[in-house]
């Protein structure tokens, strides 16, 4: 099992360093001007970029760029947030959009998985329908017209709510666009594990526990929701990246300065920021690859042949 | 509300509107705007101008910094040498335009300690010109003058200055209470050692970063912002609307959008723009009321001179320079059947029967632009037969490259005044200039604007008065630009908010005399 561990972690590791080289080659060919300015002469902008060695061979620029990327530093952007390092604003940035996202998931996850169940277990009733229904609506309807409703009634008609983000009071300003945010995954866990535990429900193998007598609670959740909760996993873990790194239409619409309006500003601001790019390639890589791995490592606690095919894998 | 965030808060680093305002609010200048945007003392007190016109001398205040320390004529010293040191985007406003002794040098490499300026004492500070420069107290309220302390600034970590309240002296009406780079909202609040205090009447600012003119016209409705600024198709609602529209000002915003034309060889099918008459016949085939009127609709101007109205008046006569719009109506008019002579002309004189150029636009510069390029193309291909102009949109910064690469037909483009003079446009269109975005060369324009930046009109202010007309003349003559409008911006300011002063040039908003009910 170590050994498969850590045959998956080098993998992710070599894996995020390919990207990030074809991440730094791609911006650097990349349309645009790092300092779109209308003010400095063309000596000054070549001053500009000869400071930031934007002339020098790609390949030494990347092993520059590798040296203090290793020393957690992604340099300062060059047409956005002038002079701050990269590093003190994606802090605030994933900050805001990890706190949010994480609230959204842990909504979407909870109430997704007891709908879900409540679905399974009064298959063909009225609460099954209920949650069908629900689930198609949330996956149907985009989280920001959502937020934009409950903006309308929370915010605007009745003040509940805050009408924008306010870091200050966090709690308080995100619970309308974390349950805007979570409506999707909300829906796609509930829609599979209904689905999954409906067909495991009725398996040779239930029946065979619920013949031997086990029923109830401990039937539920040591032998169905077991088995059913390996395909959700592999659906949440992508769902998990896309909430955490924030979703572009409602940071904008609430005011927030998360991730994914960072990477707008940086590509189609007033210049295209080369290091804020990067930067936050580099993060969504990372996130991706690491939940990835989670997941993958995850297969193997709740699935034991996983393991055991492994093992013989290696062997 | 602010439409963009807050960029940096360093006066060497700024280059948006916003940063600008929000520095505004937390440092003073030597001097500052009165509500018509003419110059008053601020930080100094007076200043005297020597009989050669080249050496200003200013005495300053007693002001605290919010540290408790003095700020010194040192404080502006340390703050304008790093300024031409490092040589960023408004490094030109002490060069090219301010002409500090020294700083055109310095920033091509050469000693910082080099610049024109001195601290004779604390209170002292002289600052000598290459040759006069008529509205340099003018440039003294552009933050890229303002002080720095040095011993505040060398005791900060590389790279943190102006980075959050703690990283940041303020010796302005207000000081910096919470900020972070990339912070959707920010605040500012009174400064009690303020040298005027007196007179602020605000207790603070809160700064929101909205994302859509539709939430902000919301949370305006809703009472979460006092001041928000909408887009042009929502301006129409709130005229109709009997609340909104008692909340609505319109001021201007200062800069102008035009059409640039690339004049070399390279562009254009080999170079046709260079014919006068077909730039001609594109400009006076352009209705710009319609564009002002049903695509951009939030009170900008048509605009039918190189140089807009609104931001430089004569200091003797009170004029606007741009007053009258129909002083070029020859060159520059909605008239088709004119435009059509023109075309004609053109296409004698080119031995062609049609053209076909490629426009070039933001996608990301409001929503009006894609509407204003797409009228204009159909106005143009309407009015002149055989006119094929095809759109093409991009980022902004990949228009600019597209245009300083010279690699592009026509490019819808725009200008904003930094100083209060009409040379502020005027300078662009000379020979070489890197805003001379058309290639354009005219020896006895290059003469006139010499004359008036370093020559014979420095000291003779009506002079240069004219010979700004004349040479802007040159440039409507030969439509080396065609002026479309200048941009205004409507506001909904909230009822018993009050005295907010709005300028075009430099500093957009300013709450000084700002109060709340």
């Amino acid at each position: 099992m170590a050994k498969y561990i850590l045959k998956r972690i080098g993998l992710a590791v070599a894996t995020l360093l390919l990207i990030i080289f074809v991440l730094f080659v791609l911006v650097r060919i990349m349309p645009g001007n790092p300092f779109p300015s209308e003010r400095m002469s063309a000596e000054q902008i070549a001053n500009k970029r000869a400071e930031m060695g934007l002339d020098d061979p790609i390949l030494v620029q990347f092993g520059r760029y590798m040296v203090n990327l290793a020393h957690g530093d992604f340099g300062k952007g060059t047409s956005l947030y002038y002079g701050a390092p990269i590093t003190t604003v994606l802090t605030t940035c994933i900050f805001n959009s990890f706190r949010i996202g994480g609230l959204a998931i842990l909504m979407g996850t909870t109430v997704g998985l007891i709908l879900g169940i409540t679905a399974a277990l009064n298959k063909g009733h009225f609460l099954d329908h209920f949650c069908t229904v629900f689930s198609i609506l949330g996956v149907c309807v985009p989280g920001y017209v959502f937020l934009i409703f409950l903006q309308y009634f929370f915010s605007y008609k009745m003040s509940v709510f805050p009408y924008f983000f306010d870091a200050s009071r966090f709690l308080y300003s995100s619970i309308l666009p974390a349950l805007s945010l979570s409506l999707f995954t909300m829906s796609t866990v509930a829609r599979f594990t209904r689905n999954e535990m409906v067909e495991v429900m009725d398996s040779d193998y239930v029946h065979l526990a619920e013949s031997k007598g086990m029923y109830g609670s401990k039937l539920v959740t040591r032998h169905i929701l077991r088995n059913a909760l390996i395909p959700i996993v592999t659906v949440l873990a992508p769902l998990v990246v896309d909430l955490l790194t924030g979703a572009l239409v409602i940071e904008k619409i609430y005011g927030i300065n998360g991730i994914g309006k960072l990477m707008v500003d940086a590509i189609a601001g007033e210049g295209v920021d080369y290091n804020y790019v990067l930067a936050l390639g580099i993060l969504y890589s990372a996130l991706y690859i690491g939940i990835m791995l989670v997941v993958d490592l995850l297969y193997g606690v709740l699935d034991p042949r996983i393991r055991v095919s492994a093992k013989e894998g290696d062997a | 509300m602010l439409g963009t965030n807050v960029m940096s808060l360093d006066t060497d680093l700024a280059t948006d509107g916003d940063s600008f305002e929000v520095i505004a609010d937390c440092i003073d200048g030597l001097m500052q705007m009165d509500a018509d945007g003419a110059a008053i003392p601020a930080l100094a007190e007076s200043f005297d101008l020597s009989d050669d016109g080249k050496t200003y001398t200013f005495h300053l205040r007693d002001a605290k910094w919010n540290n408790g320390t003095a700020v010194t004529a040192n404080d502006f010293v340390f703050a304008w040498r790093r300024i031409c040191k490092n040589a960023g985007e408004y490094a030109y406003m002490m060069s090219d335009i301010g002409n500090i002794k020294g700083a055109a040098e310095i920033m091509e490499g050469a000693d910082p300690t080099t610049l024109g300026v001195s601290a004779t004492d604390d209170k002292t500070f002289v600052v000598e010109l290459n040759v006069p420069v008529s509205f340099f107290p003018s440039l003294m309220y552009f933050p890229t003058f303002y002080p720095i302390n040095e011993e505040f600034y060398t005791g900060l970590a590389d790279g943190t200055y102006g980075t959050s309240a703690d990283t940041f002296l303020s010796c302005g009406a207000f000081m910096l209470e919470d900020y972070i780079p990339g912070t959707a909202n920010l605040s500012v609040k009174k400064n009690p050692d303020y040298w005027d205090a007196d007179k602020i009447q605000l207790p603070g600012i809160t700064y929101q970063v909205v994302g859509s003119s539709d939430s902000a016209l919301t949370a305006f409705k809703n009472g979460s912002l006092d001041v928000v600024m909408i887009s042009g198709n929502q301006v129409a609602a709130a005229k109709e609307d009997a609340e909104l529209s008692k909340n609505l000002t319109v001021t201007g915003a200062g800069y102008m959008w035009y059409l640039t034309f690339s004049q070399t060889e390279k562009n254009a099918q080999g170079g046709m723009l260079a014919n006068q008459n077909l730039r001609l016949a594109i400009s006076n085939a352009i209705d710009r009321e319609s564009l002002v009127d049903n695509y951009v609709m939030d009170g900008s101007l048509a605009t039918y001179t190189a140089v807009p109205p609104q931001f430089a008046a004569s200091s003797t006569t009170g004029e606007d320079f741009s007053a009258d719009q129909q002083k070029f109506a020859d060159f520059c008019s909605f008239d088709t059947a004119k435009a059509q002579k023109f075309y004609e002309d053109a296409k004698k004189e080119l031995g062609v029967d049609g053209f076909e150029f490629t426009m070039i636009y933001g996608n990301n510069e409001g929503d009006e632009v894609t509407k204003v390029a797409q009228a204009i193309k159909e106005q143009v291909e309407a009015a002149l037969s055989g006119m094929v102009i095809n759109l093409q949109a991009m980022t902004k910064a990949e228009r600019l490259d597209k245009m300083q690469n010279d690699n592009y037909d026509v490019a819808l483009t725009r200008w904003g005044p930094d100083y209060a003079d009409p040379m502020t446009y005027l300078g662009m269109w000379i020979t070489d200039n890197d805003n001379n975005y058309g290639f354009w060369s005219n020896a006895e324009y290059d003469k006139l604007i010499a004359d008036c930046v370093t020559g014979a009109y420095i000291s003779d202010y009506d002079a240069r008065w004219q010979a700004m007309y004349d040479a802007e003349t040159l440039v409507m003559q030969e439509a080396v630009i065609a002026p479309l409008y200048t941009k205004a911006n409507a506001n909904l300011i909230a009822a018993g908010v009050e005295g907010i002063d709005f300028h075009p040039v430099a500093l957009n908003r300013v709450y000084k005399t700002a109060t709340v009910a």
